[in-house]
């Protein structure tokens, strides 16, 4: 499969995953979920952030980031809104999911820095390293979040002792697994394509580098 | 100053020995009471105390004398906690163990990071980028910690509860910011850098060379 029918083949997917969160949100005005209405509306906002900010600001973010949070979504829309949360092990799939996608944003975040800041050289190794660590510490972060939301509010989002580490347990092995898979990525090549785009714009806005002038020069 | 730092330096370091003398009293007094798996912790506890030492004749290695310090103080800390009963006695006793356990945690890696950083073609890094994997990795390896407490690897009683988790995660994050705080302002006015010399210099002979030498081949 060449390069562009496998990019054909990603915009395809994140179509239909965006059709699918439509029908989600047709099924939740149809049983009058307001919640999940809401909640559809939002995630369905969210998910068309990647095509805004490429019509409106020209800032192209990599096709898998657009497919993994149209994923992470749909997975947490449909799980409250057609019960699914009740399935074994459907709340340790959402979370796999979620953490993958963060370890795959600072995996994103590591590489364009390294490639365009002069504050941060960094072997591939060790960014897998820092990858890992990030999305176990971005866990913490969260669990956190719903410790003093509970201690606040008197909810009960964190289910108890043994559940939270596994959540935590959950942020290291995606974790894991997308610092493999970058690794591999940056080896083949195929990490420099995905990201060269972001790369460039955040360059050109953010971090101002000599990369161009040098390239050009 | 001079003269100052050398006072300094060396009452410390008569502190740390003072430290080791209190950990051999409990080490007779673990036997006194025949509790011999503390008979175990406080020798275990003690040959971690003077390991510094120890390495600094054997191969010529020279730890920072604030880690040769911490690592006798929290070893300390960790002892009486278990032979003197003060983790159950004493309310918040077992925190306050655990925050300084993550202060030590968060100076070795912000010493190891800075060490590679300096001497590893393969990390160059900006002080606040050394700041946030330092915090990072403090609250990871206290993630680590919880693992081994919840698969009961020690076969040690532990306080298993999500609230007691959080207050361990919370100590962890705060030890790692102080830290990291500490560490920018000693590496902007270049006082990190005379505390790790030696330490880095014998790290990059010993290891760093070795493995690039290695790799050139």
């Amino acid at each position: 499969m060449n390069k562009d029918s496998l990019k054909f083949g990603g915009v395809v997917l994140s179509y239909i995953l965006k059709i699918i969160m439509i029908i989600f949100l047709i099924i939740s005005i149809w049983k009058l979920h307001w919640v999940w209405i809401f909640g559809c509306i939002i995630a369905l906002i969210v998910s068309l952030i990647p095509t805004i900010l490429k019509r409106n600001y020209q800032i192209t973010l990599p096709l898998v980031l657009d497919i993994l949070i149209t994923i992470a979504l749909i997975l947490h829309v449909g799980g409250g809104l057609l019960g699914a949360y009740g399935i074994p092990n459907y709340d340790t799939l959402t979370h796999f999911v979620s953490s993958f996608l963060i370890a795959f944003i600072a995996f994103v975040i590591i590489y364009i820095l390294d490639e365009y800041w002069e504050g941060l050289i960094m072997d591939k190794y060790a960014m897998a390293f820092v990858v890992i660590i990030t999305t176990i510490a971005i866990g913490v972060v969260w669990e956190f979040n719903e410790w003093i939301t509970d201690l606040v509010f008197g909810t009960h989002e964190q289910w108890g002792y043994a559940d939270t580490l596994k959540d935590l347990f959950i942020d290291m092995i995606a974790g894991i697994f997308m610092a493999a898979v970058g690794v591999s990525m940056i080896k083949r090549g195929s990490f420099d394509e995905i990201t060269e785009d972001l790369g460039e714009q955040i360059d050109k806005r953010i971090i101002k580098s000599k990369k161009d002038e040098q390239k050009n020069g | 100053m001079g003269k100052i730092k050398n006072i300094c330096r060396k009452r410390c370091v008569s502190f740390s020995f003072l430290l080791r003398i209190v950990m051999i009293i409990s080490l007779i007094l673990a036997l006194w009471k025949k509790d011999y798996t503390w008979v175990v912790g406080t020798f275990i506890g003690f040959f971690i105390s003077i390991l510094p030492t120890i390495l600094k004749k054997d191969t010529k290695f020279t730890l920072p004398w604030i880690l040769d310090f911490l690592i006798a103080f929290i070893t300390i800390l960790f002892v009486g906690g278990r032979l003197l009963d003060y983790d159950s006695t004493i309310p918040g006793y077992q925190l306050v163990t655990r925050f300084f356990m993550s202060i030590l945690v968060a100076f070795i890696s912000l010493a190891v990071i800075y060490v590679l950083d300096e001497h590893w073609d393969g990390l160059k890094m900006d002080k606040y980028a050394i700041a946030f994997v330092t915090v990072i990795l403090t609250m990871s390896i206290g993630v680590f910690l919880e693992f081994i407490k919840w698969l009961n690897i020690t076969g040690m009683y532990y306080v298993k509860n999500n609230h007691v988790l959080m207050l361990n995660l919370s100590a962890d994050t705060v030890a790692g910011i102080i830290i990291a705080i500490i560490g920018v302002k000693l590496i902007k006015t270049g006082k990190f850098d005379k505390i790790t010399d030696e330490f880095g210099n014998q790290i990059d002979k010993m290891v760093i060379d070795r493995l690039e030498k290695r790799n050139s081949k």
